[in-house]
């Protein structure tokens, strides 16, 4: 275990050395979109914490994402320019102004029912803390309604999946106050002090890989304490932890919170980077790519499910690059998808592990210490689950 | 008020198909089949298809997309579905992958539009479908008037929920997959065998939704995306009614439907779908079984 852990932590430090690296060898184009797909390794961490860890298959981690992502460009929406335009001294935004009743007054306070729910965000710290808060609270009330009432397996993923398309709609169909589909766009950029966090700039893409290095090593840590084993042992077997007189509900709300926090942030990280927020943010099929990105990645390993997260978009924006290709690739993921969940269930680092395992294994019988490879392939099998 | 109960009736209809097609497949083999709205899709296009190359109108095209829908239905299960029995979770995300995959064979006309072949019909445009003059309009019927293509819709669903209600219930096949219903593996003790039985329910589920997607395309625009918000909903009826069984299906497929159109007539369809996933929501956390449920100990 001890030496599993030693090479655990050599491969996170492979992982985090090369993206500070990384801005030596690119422009500020490619930074900007690397920055991204940190970002979605961010997700694909709070997957496999999710799923890999705690067994709960979350198809609502989108809105957690999008709550995030909200919260701050509704601060950053009234720190831009075009809010300030509109004649008045007191920031409005702008697609309020487009659709105010004639004679509405042009103030945050009453320009239209509910435009008072903005007020707070003119402080962008206060849009920065419920970027957190607001998923964390919408994540331990469902927790706590699903967990303790003993909701498991597909019903979670189903009540999540309704959840974040319940939401999606009430965001559309609230234009007045969220713009709908189209989104909150024209976003100034993030200010810390004087200095602002230009997205094409190499100060926000290091913001960005210090925060990922910062979860990724954080989440790993969280799975080897003591709640992380118990966590473990409920994915394994709900019952047999309930009976030996652990509190299961209170550990997996718990990671069920975290997890959603992650998401909170990354979405957070996201709209500072591509400088919009948008109710796609909570389709259906963005809370699907997350979970396959983590199982391609490998949904019991937190830095496999983080790296397939970047891996996949890096190479969908270099396939992307050829028109023709764009929709031969959404095959090829499907495809790929597929052939994962068939023949690699553990992932790319399931396997990874596996080839590790054996290589290590056959060391270990040029030194002949047999209890160390029996120990250490049951642990390979208990993480298999 | 009877207008829009009466709307919500052919809802409920397109939904009961799709959603009796999971109903089985979910509760007798314990798959969740996200490529399941693709068969929509896919009974859609057959209508296109069969109206563009047959010169065969929607009624034709029903017994084609069933074939059709049942064929591909069956590959997915011997190719895929098969390896997968027992991991719920993996099945839904394999399907999710099928399901790109048709999607996107539809959108690249199977692969020719490489070689600059277009297929009229298919590709990632929208597609129509003409309702055949007898369907069109209305009448009337003890004083409300009724229109000809949802009356036409609710007959079909019914004769269909029928006939499957039959084959369920008096055929030996039929006894064959209430025993899997109930015990999987007692089923398989007793000499029932399960992987062919499984095949055939999976083929019949695909091909009922095949259909139902050949009623929507009457009424509805066609593209290679529609299946998706169709397999989430057909889903939620099988949860809300119950895994497993027929009669909670057709329950809960009435009860959506219904509320879906009511509220769409009050406010608006966005609010509508909003409060359906609402409502789900509830029933799962007071009923996380469903509304009926018969799955055995």
């Amino acid at each position: 275990m001890a030496s599993r852990q030693r090479y655990d932590f050599l491969l996170y430090g492979i992982f985090v050395a090369a993206i500070l690296v990384a801005p030596l060898m690119l422009d500020e184009f490619w930074l900007n979109r690397i920055a991204k797909y940190l970002v979605f390794g961010m997700l694909g961490v709070a997957v496999a914490l999710s799923w890999g860890y705690a067994g709960i298959l979350n198809l609502g981690q989108g809105l957690f994402f999008g709550a995030g992502a909200y919260m701050l460009a509704m601060s950053l929406k009234l720190a831009s320019p075009t809010s300030l335009q509109q004649g008045s001294d007191k920031p409005v935004p702008d697609f309020m102004l487009w659709n105010a009743e004639p004679g509405a007054l042009t103030q945050l306070c009453c320009i239209n029912k509910g435009s008072f729910i903005w007020l707070p965000f003119q402080s962008q710290w206060f849009g920065v803390a419920m970027g957190i808060v607001l998923p964390v609270a919408i994540a331990t009330i469902t927790g706590m309604i699903v967990f303790r009432n003993r909701i498991s397996g597909v019903f979670v993923s189903i009540i999540t999946l309704a959840l974040v398309l319940l939401i999606r709609l009430l965001v559309i169909d609230a234009q007045p106050l969220t713009n709908g589909f189209n989104g909150l766009t024209d976003l100034a950029w993030l200010t810390i002090g004087a200095f602002q966090f230009d997205p094409y700039s190499r100060a926000t893409y290091y913001l960005v890989a210090i925060a990922l290095s910062l979860v990724l090593v954080g989440a790993r840590l969280l799975v080897s304490t003591r709640a992380g084993l118990i966590l473990q042992a409920t994915r394994d077997d709900e019952t047999r932890a309930r009976y030996l007189g652990l509190d299961v509900p209170s550990y997996q709300i718990f990671f069920f919170v975290v997890s959603a926090a992650i998401c909170g942030f990354a979405g957070m990280l996201y709209v500072m980077v591509s400088e919009f927020a948008s109710p796609t943010f909570m389709d259906l099929s963005f809370s699907i790519t997350m979970v396959v990105w983590a199982a391609v990645g490998g949904r019991s390993s937190i830095l496999g499910a983080c790296v397939g997260a970047i891996l996949i978009n890096m190479i969908e924006a270099k396939v992307s690059e050829t028109k023709a290709l764009v929709e031969v690739w959404k095959a090829v993921v499907g495809l790929i998808f597929v052939l994962v969940v068939l023949y690699l269930p553990r992932g790319l680092g399931g396997f990874a592990h596996d080839l590790l395992d054996r290589w290590r294994a056959r060391n270990a019988e040029v030194v002949p210490d047999e209890g160390l490879v029996v120990a250490e392939s049951r642990d390979a099998v208990a993480e298999r689950g | 008020m009877i207008d829009t109960m009466f709307i919500g009736l052919s809802l409920s209809s397109i939904l009961l198909l799709v959603a009796l097609g999971l109903a089985i497949t979910y509760g007798a083999m314990g798959v969740i089949n996200m490529a399941h709205g693709e068969m929509v899709m896919l009974g859609a296009y057959t209508a296109v298809l069969s109206r563009i190359w047959l010169d065969a109108n929607i009624v034709m095209a029903i017994p084609i997309a069933f074939v059709v829908t049942a064929i591909v239905g069956l590959v997915i299960e011997r190719v895929i579905v098969r390896r997968l029995y027992g991991r719920l979770l993996d099945t839904l995300l394999a399907t999710w992958g099928v399901a790109i995959l048709i999607q996107q064979a539809i959108r690249l006309e199977f692969g020719l539009s490489f070689f600059g072949i277009h297929v009229e019909g298919l590709g990632p445009g929208l597609q129509n479908v003409p309702v055949p003059a007898a369907l069109q309009g209305t009448f009337h019927l003890a004083g409300v008037e009724i229109n000809t293509y949802r009356a036409f819709i609710i007959v079909v669903t019914a004769a269909l929920a029928a006939v499957t209600w039959l084959l369920l219930q008096r055929t030996s096949i039929g006894m064959q997959v209430r025993a899997i219903i109930r015990n999987p593996k007692m089923a398989a003790a007793c000499g029932v065998d399960v992987a062919r039985v499984n095949a055939l329910t999976f083929a019949f589920g695909s091909g009922l939704a095949g259909i139902a997607g050949v009623m929507m395309s009457g009424f509805k625009t066609v593209f290679p995306d529609m299946g998706t918000p169709m397999v989430v909903d057909g889903f939620l009826v099988v949860v809300v009614g119950g895994v497993g069984s027929l009669l909670g299906s057709v329950l809960s497929a009435g009860l959506l439907g219904e509320i879906n159109s009511v509220v769409a007539a009050l406010k608006n369809d966005t609010i509508a779908r909003a409060v359906i996933f609402g409502v789900v929501i509830l029933i799962i956390v007071v009923k996380p079984k469903g509304l009926f449920s018969f799955r055995g100990r």
